[in-house]
């Protein structure tokens, strides 16, 4: 198990360098995702939980629960654990199953476990990494936060009507001074997260968001 | 010689609900069911009629030689019972997982909560599996849990005990204690029709001993149950059911899931099994 | 007051849940909509000649859609009225892109799926644009800090869309306002719709 997981890593790695894809992915933005919440995310066709904990630490894993397949994203957060909504099992911080509703007494094996992947926060935005990396989550430069759109475009099409080569953050600038990180989700679609200059209204952006949308969508129709 | 998967016998409608001619799929074949004067039929698409029972308030089919009559559930027959025709839901899943789900407990206090069960009465306490050779059926008996409102009729929580059959790998009736009628067992199934290996049409149907509610409560109750499942079976990963251990991890709760696992494999049920790990 | 109630219905959801938060007794009478078609019984049509659900009866009065209703259910409560109008409008929209969307994958009713699904994410985008601008201004609900009957009206089909294979995984703020809602004091579920097992303390 141990041994093929690490040459599925390898194996996904290898494509994504391939793809020119980046090490941090972001997934939403920080006040998306509160404490007590949370949400799925699909990450390079990758299904995932993002969950935050009572006390704000964010955990990225596998949107599959070991017992009987069931979409952990639609569980359920109590405290510092997530429990599946099918079954009610609960998973402590580490992954590891740590309650059983069915066995109260039992104490459930380390092997039941859910599967992780590195998660970090970063200028109010969340950024996953699908394989172990050592590069840095990128730096949004004062820039603040604003919202995220799923964009019904393959990554690499909205990259090239934006102008600019795939990386974890483009820097658009602009009127709004835009940064931007796509998440590619599908093979067809993505999700664009939005930074703007920390003084520019919000509502402003947003709208300027959805246009910009509606024109790399009909541009591709 | 063992069935094969097109030799079982099939639900395709309701014996209430046939009047237009209804197409619809079974095992991933366009079939034609409707009524012609008196009698009913169902042809597959290249016209051929196709063998018919009417039983428990459906129309079943089959696409290839069944060896073996449809099963029978001879405690329905009791006098005195409300039979009722719940209508069918389409989901996106396998078959086997809509009878895998219909056959767990361990659901009830977080999917049915407040009506078949409620924390903290989650434990799942030991039961007894078995599959009888004799009649090649799966069989969970002294299944017990405790349930807000275990029935439309209920009043309070109650202890329930259950029992699980298996008769067809597609179909799974359960009994349950009876709270009007200590001592008898109210009949309710799960009849799925598979339209595809990962997409169902299921067809609950219920004999009831209940002189309170209205057929339409009867019927209300169990939509709203099996909708509350709905949501579960169609968001499992992979849609497909796997039949090898290692991909899922079963506990003790698990013994009638798992015993339904190693019977399907045994007779070579695979439609909509998923055989390796992916 | 007596509501003709379909357990599945998202329309008469939305009664039961606005009695619910307003603390309102309620009478269900179930009808049995699938497979039976009893709300186009002669009974039932006696009562709606339209033949649809949910039919609220008080005395002499009958009313035969949601948005009159949920009207009705707040005449005295102007807590629950504000800019309401455009989204009960909105909500009507909705039933009939993602509710058709739904009817066509539970039921099996006839639809043009793709174009029903379409509109639906046209529709969802609009919501999701809305509360956004709503969340900048310091708002979870539809028209203000508080829900009114917009939010009651819209919740239900927005909530059901996934039943209808209209995912909601793309709509931060739509997820958050739901979780608004869900975690009002009175509130009741609906298949489908499960509750926040989060709120209840751990075993
Ligand atoms: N305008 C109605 C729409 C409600 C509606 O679509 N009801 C469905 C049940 S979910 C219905 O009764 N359909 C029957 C039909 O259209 O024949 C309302 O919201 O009150
Ligand atoms: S599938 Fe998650 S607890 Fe059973
Ligand atoms: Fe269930």
């Amino acid at each position: 198990m141990g041994r093929l997981d690490f040459a599925r890593c390898a194996l996904l790695e290898c494509v994504l360098r391939e793809r020119g894809a980046v090490d941090w992915i972001a997934v939403g933005l920080s006040v998306d995702v509160p404490a007590g919440t949370v949400v799925p995310r699909r990450v390079n066709d990758t299904d995932m939980a993002i969950w935050c904990s009572a006390a704000g630490k964010l955990h990225a894993w596998g949107d599959r629960c070991p017992h009987r397949g069931m979409r952990l994203s639609h569980g359920f957060v109590r405290g510092e654990t997530l429990s599946c909504i099918y079954h009610g099992w609960q998973y402590g911080m580490d992954g590891t199953c740590s309650y059983i509703p069915a066995h109260p007494q039992l104490e459930p094996p380390k092997t039941i476990c859910a599967r992780s992947y590195a998660c970090n926060e970063q200028d109010q935005m969340i950024w996953v990494a699908l394989a172990p990396t050592q590069a840095k989550t990128p730096d949004a430069e004062g820039r603040r936060p604003v919202r995220s759109l799923e964009i019904t475009l393959p990554v690499a099409k909205v990259a090239e009507g934006l102008g600019h080569p795939m990386s974890s953050l483009m820097v658009l600038g602009g009127v709004y001074d835009l940064a931007v990180a796509l998440q590619p989700s599908t093979q067809h679609s993505c999700v664009l997260h939005a930074f703007a200059g920390a003084d520019q209204e919000r509502k402003q952006v947003s709208r300027h968001l959805e246009k910009m949308r509606a024109e790399l969508e009909s541009a591709d129709a | 010689m063992r069935e094969a998967v097109d030799d079982h016998w099939y639900p395709v409608g309701l014996l209430s609900g046939l009047e237009d001619t209804r197409k619809t799929l079974l095992l991933g074949r366009e079939i034609a069911v409707g009524r012609n004067g008196a009698g009913v039929f169902v042809r597959d698409a290249a016209g051929r009629a196709l063998p018919t029972v009417a039983r428990f308030g459906h129309l079943w089919t089959s696409p290839g030689q069944p060896t073996r009559d449809l099963f029978t559930i001879p405690e329905a027959d009791t006098p005195g019972r409300q039979l009722v025709d719940v209508g069918s839901v389409r989901v996106k899943c396998s078959p086997l997982r809509a009878v895998e789900n219909f056959l767990d407990i361990a659901h009830f206090p977080f999917v049915h909560t407040d009506i078949l069960g409620a924390e903290p009465h989650t434990e799942v306490e030991r039961y007894q599996v078995d599959i009888r050779e004799e009649v090649d059926e799966v069989w969970a008996t002294e299944v017990k849990f405790f349930q807000p409102q275990a029935a439309r009729s209920a009043e309070g929580g109650i202890k329930t005990e259950y029992m699980y059959r298996v008769p067809a790998p597609t179909c799974a009736v359960l009994y349950k204690t009876c709270p009007p009628r200590p001592g008898e067992w109210d009949v309710i199934t799960l009849f799925v029709q598979p339209l595809t290996e990962e997409w169902c049409e299921v067809w609950p149907w219920m004999a009831l001993y209940d002189d309170q509610s209205t057929m339409a409560e009867m019927v209300s109750f169990q939509q709203m149950i099996f909708m509350q499942d709905r949501s579960i079976l169609e968001n499992q990963i992979p849609r497909k059911l796997p039949l090898d251990p290692g991909m899922e991890v079963p506990t003790q709760a698990d013994m009638t899931s798992v015993a339904y696992r190693r019977w399907l494999k045994r007779i070579g049920y695979t439609y909509g099994a998923q055989l390796v790990a992916a | 007051m007596i509501l003709y109630d379909y357990i599945l219905s998202a329309s008469c959801y939305q009664v039961r849940l606005m009695a619910a938060l307003l603390g309102q007794p309620l009478t269900t009478r179930a009808v049995n909509f699938h497979p039976a078609k009893e709300h186009k019984s002669p009974e039932m049509l006696k009562l709606n000649p339209k033949g649809t659900l949910p039919v609220l009866q008080d005395g002499d009065l009958v009313l035969t859609e949601s948005a009159e209703i949920l009207r009705y259910l707040t005449r005295d409560t102007p807590d629950w009225r504000g800019q309401d109008e455009v989204w009960l409008s909105f909500a009507a929209a909705l039933n009939g892109s993602i509710g058709t969307a739904r009817l066509h994958d539970i039921l099996s009713y006839d639809a043009d799926i793709d174009a029903v699904r379409r509109a639906g994410v046209q529709h969802l985008r609009q919501l999701e644009a809305h509360l956004v601008e709503q969340r900048f201004d310091g708002m979870i609900f539809l028209t203000g800090h508080t829900p009114t009957i917009a939010d009651i009206a819209c919740f239900p089909t927005t909530a059901l869309a996934p039943d209808g294979g209209v995912s909601l995984d793309v709509y931060p703020s739509i997820r958050l306002w739901m979780r608004a809602i869900r975690s009002l004091p009175g509130f009741i579920e609906m298949p489908g719709i499960h509750r926040l097992h989060e709120l209840e303390a751990a075993p």
